[in-house]
């Protein structure tokens, strides 16, 4: 699906990431987690293409992006970004409605229209779509930019990458989980998340494999009972833990500061 | 939400057609005596149903006036509304971030120092020398303010605007030292470039325009998605393959031409870009699918009541029409000034 290669990048002679390599394959969800300053959202924007590079240190599908139409592109793969606190005066629907502007030219279609209200009911941001978009708080700010990109990427392509960055910022409990079963459902499709998070509970239940990065490089990565263990994880985060079987499902719990 | 834009373009052309009925009937010259339709049929057949000197009138200036008004009208405000979405700012027009006083600048060098080459070039290179060095005029600004105030997609207004202030204060000093090097014809057309007017409307002046503006809608006029959707952020508008950088270059292109053939043929006219998208975002937000290709119709809207109200309000001299833009502009500037506050 998505292979790095060699990941390095600098700003101004200060290194945030050095020599990263990794694969994703289809139907995975990759967790990227780290303390902060380690350079995950960087790791995201080159993976996603924002940051223009002409080696093949990153290949998406077997071919590196600019082999790839930017038109078709759209239709494989989709980010959700950090910054959402962009001045935006438009109806809430409006702002989903540019999940499918890759996929007609003046007028929406109905398949777009049914994209854009099944997208809105899976973010439960249905409700909201008549409101001004800049009169939203800042969890239901993220959740119409979620279905936005849920929007984009719904059609019949086969294997489709999306890279979320820290999307439960400012979601209550419910909608965490909620938007993280609706990701999950979209992998188990055969399609591929890349997400950053900083809840590694959540990450433990939901992942699998995460990607643990500290000061730009790959600490561990492989499934969360590999990279879940009291040593790692301190040591990463610089903080005691200790880790034990969570009792419901299973997957390691990490308490914090014990 | 398309057969509504659809509905209200037809309204706003409607509307259009009408007012420059109205227009064509009204001025210090009047045709009272004679109805619509024997204007009409008076113009095309030639058959004496009206009367020479009337015939003149109408043909060689009124009616182009009145196409001009049309077709400059519509070229500000689309120019307006483009820039305000590459600036992500209601108050990027052409007029407050300098670029019509760079095109203005480059115009009146031109009058100026280009008299010394005028004769020995024909009229139409004259007057195309004329638009072609307001367009560079247009682009070099353009090109300067967006440098200077905008980082990785980010404009800051404040900069923005003030370099518009010093782009204008230079505009002004050149002018101003031009007046006491130039002759008197060459005054006088220095007065009219920084007045603006539409007095000196013709039909090759016309046919320039309509080629530049029907260039400049084909690549501009469908951009409504891509303004849109980088109102996101640019990153994420190429998420949506958007290729943000080809169309910002596009639109710096086109509304430098468009804005510098405006000034190169009726000075400066303010405010335009200003109003129409106001007055649009009041009704639709900021959907540009929508306001982009309403703001065509409705800048010639603006213009052409603008335009016969210069004409008509003080007979028998004209009230410079920029007078009245900015009678309208200047209120709203300071609206958008007040509701801006605290973004800025």
């Amino acid at each position: 699906m998505l292979e790095a290669h060699k990941i390095s990048y600098a700003q101004r002679k200060f290194t945030i990431l050095e020599n990263i390599n990794f694969s994703v394959d289809y139907g995975e969800l990759l967790v990227i987690v780290g303390p902060n300053g380690a350079g995950k959202s960087t790791l995201l924007n080159l993976l996603a293409n924002e940051v223009k590079h002409k080696d093949e240190s990153v290949l998406f599908k077997n071919k590196t992006f600019e082999q790839w139409d930017e038109k078709e592109l759209a239709h494989h793969k989709a980010k959700f970004s950090q910054s959402n606190n962009q001045d935006i005066p438009l109806l809430v629907k409006d702002v989903v409605i540019m999940g499918r502007y890759p996929y007609f030219n003046s007028t929406p279609h109905k398949e777009d229209m049914d994209a854009v209200q099944k997208a809105m009911e899976e973010t439960d941001v249905a409700p909201l779509a008549q409101r001004n978009y800049n009169s939203l708080s800042g969890g239901e700010k993220q959740r119409v930019h979620l279905a936005r990109v849920l929007a984009q990427l719904d059609n019949n392509v086969a294997h489709r990458l999306v890279f979320l960055d820290e999307p439960l910022n400012n979601l209550d409990v419910l909608h965490q989980h909620r938007i993280l079963h609706t990701i999950k459902n979209f992998t188990g499709r055969g399609n591929t998340a890349i997400m950053v998070l900083h809840d590694l509970n959540l990450a433990a239940q939901f992942a699998d494999k995460v990607l643990l990065l500290k000061n730009g490089e790959i600490v561990s990565h492989g499934i969360p009972d590999e990279v879940f263990t009291r040593e790692t994880i301190s040591k990463a985060y610089n903080f005691p833990c200790i880790i034990c079987p969570n009792p419901v499902n299973q997957n390691p719990l990490i308490i914090f500061g014990t | 939400m398309q057969n509504k834009l659809s509905i209200y373009m037809l309204t706003s052309v409607l509307l259009l057609i009408g007012l420059a009925a109205i227009s064509l009937y009204v001025g210090v010259y009047a045709f009272e005596k004679y109805s619509f339709t024997e204007l009409v049929r008076g113009l095309f057949s030639n058959d004496g149903t009206i009367t020479e000197s009337d015939r003149f009138v109408l043909l060689g200036l009124r009616l182009p006036r009145i196409a001009m008004a049309i077709l400059i009208g519509s070229a500000l405000a689309v120019s307006g509304t483009c820039l305000q979405g590459m600036f992500k700012n209601p108050l990027a027009t052409p007029d407050l971030i300098g670029i019509t006083s760079g095109a203005l600048m480059f115009a009146a060098i031109t009058i100026v120092l280009g008299s010394s080459i005028k004769p020995y070039i024909p009229q139409l290179l004259h007057f195309s020398l004329l638009s072609i060095m307001s367009f560079i005029g247009a682009l070099l600004t353009m090109i300067m303010v967006y440098r200077i105030s905008t980082n990785k997609g980010k404009t800051n207004v404040i900069i923005m605007l003030l370099s518009g202030v010093a782009i204008t204060a230079m505009g002004f000093a050149v002018t101003g030292f031009l007046t006491y090097i130039s002759d008197d014809d060459q005054l006088r057309d220095l007065a009219f470039w920084n007045l603006g007017s539409l007095s000196d409307a013709s039909w090759t002046k016309n046919a320039i325009l309509a080629v530049i503006i029907t260039i400049s809608y084909f690549f501009l006029i469908n951009k409504g998605k891509a303004l849109n959707a980088m109102m996101l952020g640019e990153k994420d508008a190429e998420h949506l393959g958007i290729p943000v950088e080809r169309i910002k270059k596009q639109i710096v292109l086109f509304t430098a031409l468009m804005v510098g053939a405006s000034v190169a043929f009726a000075g400066n006219i303010g405010f335009v870009g200003l109003i129409v998208p106001y007055i649009l975002r009041l009704i639709f937000k900021s959907n540009y699918n929508i306001i982009l290709p309403l703001s065509a119709v409705l800048g010639s809207v603006l213009l052409l009541s603008a335009d016969t109200i210069s004409r008509t309000i003080a007979p028998p001299t004209e009230v410079p029409i920029g007078i009245l833009t900015a009678f309208m502009g200047a209120p709203i500037f300071i609206i958008i000034l007040i509701k801006n506050k605290k973004s800025m």
